[in-house]
């Protein structure tokens, strides 16, 4: 294999799904921070038990895969929707430091709990992108389809348009029922929605529940790249997730999703095709992590609100 | 029991001989710790204060500035890392590489400080967790002789140990047989030391008041001319350096540093050290590494016969005690150890400014019957009870169990309440004497004050015994 | 201290107390708002005015009795409280700034069901036309003025009992002010909507209402029919500038 620029296209497919999946991730961490302004720390482990949920309907139950997604999907927003309720809602959304605690001790309970039950060992979930249809013409084994002289995986593709339809029903969730006028309200102005009428808290749960659907569902399609589910399979991806939410803009839906792509292409094509091209050794995930950790300190020193966020971020 | 059992004047000769009492113990805890600890636990104890040193400097951004950081194991293993190898490939001394640690430690505190810093916001939590996350992985780089540094995925050793010079080898517990833990000991206690003091100062300082006042009320620090990003990045810097600081001790403890030891959940340790110590407190951050490294271990000895222990050491059982801890002292003891102690203190003993003619504010000891008599009884309560629960400790001991070993030694240690039941009776007689008191009180008084006597006599001469017992 | 001077009570508070933290704003304020009717609040910077719009909806700490017609609503959360008939226009218009103009109005009918959610945004877009204009732009994008209209017409839009309006007049051209206070009076006299209104501007506050208090340091110091403050001595001087 040359490492050159015939490949790179391999690379921009993979770091662009890579990176959609980083953007459902993002959309869930910036979901609960427009509402709150609070970064859920337990994104990462809501959305694990998420995909374990999968991999016991499905694997376990047998029960059809996409069907066990959505399941897991309702399941992980009850799951949302009970947090809100009983552990944040008490407090303050103003101080910080207790909910961020919360988040904390919630991502160790359900990482133990993972661990408990499934040990730290990878399992093998099906993927849901494994083989095309039979009606695409493609090669090497109904995986991939031929574009620019490069293999473009299903899974790609698949990743994409899952990614594609989730946003159009986000929008309409948010754009044309009630509760997601009432989740903008609030998350545009707490005291004002309250004036409207609006219960705060039920619309606060509204937000974790569907946070935690997307969260469940990055975590599905990441677990085929990671060769299946384990409890600290979230570690990384929250960290690239962050980057992503910093890097679109933390309060800026649309942003969370483009700067988590965005982070997967600079991954891919910067820091892996890259590296291999300059120093013509592979890296991988060593630097990956720390491109994820200057994208943020880039961020916040050139342009603090990220690329699409509004400038509601002060400077102190 | 509502009111406190003595009503002391500020500076007054009784609050004095409270403190000294307090101090006293708190000797008595130093020294006992080398002496009646085999080795290994010296070293879970060398581990705990290099915790409360890291914690301390969680605590100064996170408890004292208000802001959070969550990635100070980074700071630690930079520490930790320069410390291995200036001291292993350099054959650089410790105190030598002390000053490069602390720069190090302050400037990568800058680096990482000022972007976050300058934005309003949970900005420098999103930075420090993905700086705790990405430490690990700097360290395997090839690349620029990183990993010949660092020793890579296989960490670097300190070949020589550090032992004690000969002219310091009369510090209690350091002998030959005893390795060289309990002399680590108290190179990291006077280290401690130092940086209580160097804190505790800063703190009531110029700059130290600013980051307060930026704690308690950022925008009305600013009206009054603070400059915000700068006070708080020069903190954070501090805080950074003091992590790094904890490194060094961590390596010089250990001899031997990797970069697995300085991940996310060493960052999470700390705040959870941080918690259950007590948030924006000196004395929780000591109290919290304490009970980290305490609970970190106990867990551990309990996971192993429940089937929960992993090859990698942290069993899912102490993340789930931990996370659980985290939630259940948000909710019901945000102040954390230290607010439930001074909860315990403030029926024990109250202490009442004065005025600034050196007045005390409020009566001292009136004459109020009924209420007297009850300090007195509670008092020879304080004298009569521990003895009784040492001796079923002592009997426990015997059995063994970890978890009535660990109730067994909780039992043996309420002896420790004999001198404060002494100085109730001795307090409550000269009440007495002054005619504050009535006379019923005298004979609980004299009891108290015996028996407390007696029981502070054996707490001394059983840590003399085991003193030269070691010798 | 306030006899029941009108025949149907529309809002009636008694002793009602409230504080932030240790500090006590409120102290025991009593007072009626007559339905149909208008009532004014006016006091200087700091003395409640503010906290007794808030405390009437349960926004901070309080104690004492707020009756809204035969609904006690002293312990009843704030959005309950909006669904009971009570809309609120705070202090700086509290519009939601990332929200088109059309989304600030459909969330002001975020408590009602029936069907004529559509009539009623065409009724206030025919009576700011400047709204209509503007449906589709976000109201962060709007002037003070334009805010200060979509603010009273996001709280119509709950079909109030109640109207609480909170200096509406600050940080408004005189002009517009003027203009907005006629649209009020208009407002009450068309629709007999019960108004309690919180105003520095104790000219145009008294031209409007029918009943007045005057607010210090959190206890009410002088109530009467519009008429008789506006000729006292004590408020002419205070608030007049006479």
């Amino acid at each position: 294999m040359t490492w050159n620029f015939d490949v790179l296209p391999d690379f921009i497919f993979n770091g662009l799904s890579l990176g959609a999946i980083y953007g459902t991730v993002a959309l869930a961490l910036v979901l609960i921070f427009k509402a709150t302004t609070l970064i859920n720390f337990a994104t990462g482990e809501l959305a694990m038990l998420g995909a374990f949920l999968v991999y016991v309907l499905h694997m376990e139950q047998g029960l059809w895969l996409w069907l066990s997604m959505l399941l897991a999907m309702l399941l992980s927003a009850g799951l949302g929707v009970l947090i809100e309720r009983s552990l944040t809602r008490p407090f303050d959304p103003e101080d910080h430091l207790p909910v961020v605690l919360i988040t904390l001790g919630l991502f160790l309970i359900i990482n133990a709990v993972a661990g408990d039950i499934w040990n730290y060992q990878v399992r093998i979930l099906t993927n849901p992108f494994g083989k095309f249809p039979d009606w695409v013409p493609s090669v090497g084994g109904d995986r991939f389809v031929e574009v620019l002289g490069s293999r473009l995986k299903y899974q790609s593709i698949g990743i994409w348009v899952t990614l594609a339809v989730a946003l159009f029903v986000l929008g309409l969730i948010l754009n044309k029922t009630r509760a997601g006028l009432a989740f903008r309200a609030v998350s545009s102005n707490v005291e004002s929605a309250r004036l409207v009428g609006v219960h705060t808290g039920r619309t606060l749960g509204f937000g974790w529940a569907i946070a935690s659907a997307f969260g469940t569902l990055g975590a599905v399609l990441v677990a085929p790249q990671l060769g299946g589910v384990n409890p600290n399979m979230m570690a990384t991806i929250l960290i690239y997730a962050l980057a992503g939410a910093a890097l679109g803009g933390l309060d800026s839906l649309g942003g969370a999703v483009l700067g988590g792509i965005l982070v997967g292409l600079i991954q891919a094509v910067l820091v892996t095709w890259g590296g291999v091209v300059v120093f013509g050794q592979l890296y991988m995930s060593i630097l990956q992590l720390a491109a994820a950790f200057l994208i943020i300190l880039i961020v916040l020193l050139f342009r603090p609100s990220g690329l699409f966020g509004t400038r509601r971020v002060e400077r102190v | 029991m509502s009111a406190p059992l003595v009503v002391v004047a500020k500076d007054s000769a009784e609050h004095k001989r409270w403190q000294y009492v307090q101090w006293l113990y708190l000797a008595g805890f130093l020294l006992l710790t080398p002496l009646v600890l085999e080795p290994f636990e010296i070293g879970k104890m060398n581990r705990a204060l290099i915790m409360s040193v890291a914690i301390l400097a969680v605590n100064l951004v996170v408890g004292f500035n208000g802001m959070l950081a969550l990635g100070h194991s980074a700071f630690m293993g930079i520490g930790a890392f320069v410390t291995a190898s200036m001291v292993q490939d350099e054959n650089w001394d410790y105190w030598q590489v002390l000053p490069v640690v602390l720069i190090v430690g302050f400037i990568m505190g800058v680096v990482i400080g000022l972007p976050a810093l300058r934005v309003k916001g949970l900005y420098l939590a999103l930075v420090t967790i993905a700086q705790a996350a990405v430490f690990p992985t700097l360290v395997n780089i090839d690349e620029l002789g990183i990993a010949a540094r660092t020793g890579g995925p296989n960490g670097k050793g300190v070949s020589e140990e550090v032992i004690a010079p000969s002219y310091l080898e009369w510090l209690p517990g350091v002998d030959g047989a005893r390795g060289g833990s309990a002399y680590r000991y108290w190179i990291i206690v006077l280290m401690l030391g130092i940086t209580l003091l160097v804190i505790t100062n800063y703190l009531r300082s110029r700059p130290g008041r600013a980051v307060l006042a930026i704690r308690d009320n950022e925008a009305g620090a600013a009206v009054y001319g603070v400059n915000l990003p700068v006070v708080k990045t020069m903190n954070f810097a501090i805080s950074a350096s003091l992590g790094s600081l904890a490194g060094l001790m961590w390596c010089l403890d250990k001899g031997f540093v990797a970069g697995q030891d300085f991940t996310f959940l060493l960052a999470i340790d700390l705040i959870i050290g941080l918690v259950l110590g007590g948030v924006g407190t000196i004395q929780g951050s000591l109290v919290g590494g304490l009970f980290v490294v305490w609970v970190n271990d106990l867990t551990k000895r309990i996971s192993i016969p429940l089937g929960l222990y992993t090859l990698n050491g942290d069993g899912p059982l102490a993340k789930a005690i931990f996370g659980l801890i985290l939630i259940l002292f948000t909710f019901f003891a945000p102040g954390g150890i230290v607010s439930l102690a001074r909860l315990v203190s403030s029926k024990l003993i109250k202490v009442v400014p004065l005025t600034p003619a050196g007045e005390p504010i409020e009566p001292l000891s009136n004459f109020d019957p009924g209420m007297e008599s009850t300090r007195a009884d509670a008092a020879v309560k304080l004298a009569v009870v521990p003895p009784v629960l040492l001796a079923i400790g002592w009997l426990l001991m015997s059995v063994n169990n970890l978890i009535v070993g660990v109730l067994a030694f909780g039992l043996r240690m309420t002896i420790l309440m004999a001198p404060v039941a002494m100085l109730v009776g001795s307090n409550e007689l000269k009440a007495h004497a002054a005619g504050n008191r009535p006379d019923s009180v005298q004979g609980p008084a004299n009891m108290a004050r015996l028996l407390g006597a007696a029981g502070t006599v054996f707490v001394i001469v059983y840590a003399v015994q085991r003193f030269v017992l070691n010798y | 201290m306030v006899d029941d001077v009108f025949d149907e009570v529309g809002l009636k508070v008694e002793d009602l107390h409230a504080s932030y933290g240790a500090v006590e704003v409120l102290r025991g304020l009593d007072f009626e708002v007559a339905a149909k009717g208008v009532s004014v609040i006016l006091g200087a910077n700091g003395a409640g005015k503010t906290t007794t719009l808030r405390a009437i909806c349960n926004m901070c700490n309080t104690s004492g009795k707020v009756t809204l017609g035969d609904d006690d609503i002293t312990r009843t959360g704030t959005a309950e409280i909006v669904r009971k008939g009570v809309a609120h226009v705070p202090q700086g218009r509290g519009t939601f700034p990332e929200l088109s103009v059309l989304d600030n109005l459909m969330i002001g009918a975020y408590t009602r069901k029936d069907k004529e959610v559509k009539d009623d945004v065409d009724r206030w877009f025919e009576i700011f036309p400047r709204l209509s204009e503007r449906s589709d732009q976000l109201a962060g994008s709007l002037s003070g003025g334009e805010q200060q209209m979509l603010a009273v017409a996001r709280a119509l839009m709950c079909r109030p009992r109640l109207l609480l309006l909170d200096e509406p007049s600050l940080g408004l051209a005189p002009l517009i002010i003027e203009d907005l206070f006629e649209r009020f009076t208009t407002l009450n006299k068309e629709t007999g909507l019960t108004m309690l209104v919180v105003e520095q501007n104790a000219n145009l506050a008294l031209d409007m209402a029918d009943y007045g208090y005057v607010i210090e340091s959190g206890e009410i110091t002088l109530s009467g029919s519009a008429e008789k403050l506006k000729n006292d001595p004590a408020v002419q001087e205070a608030y007049l500038g006479a």
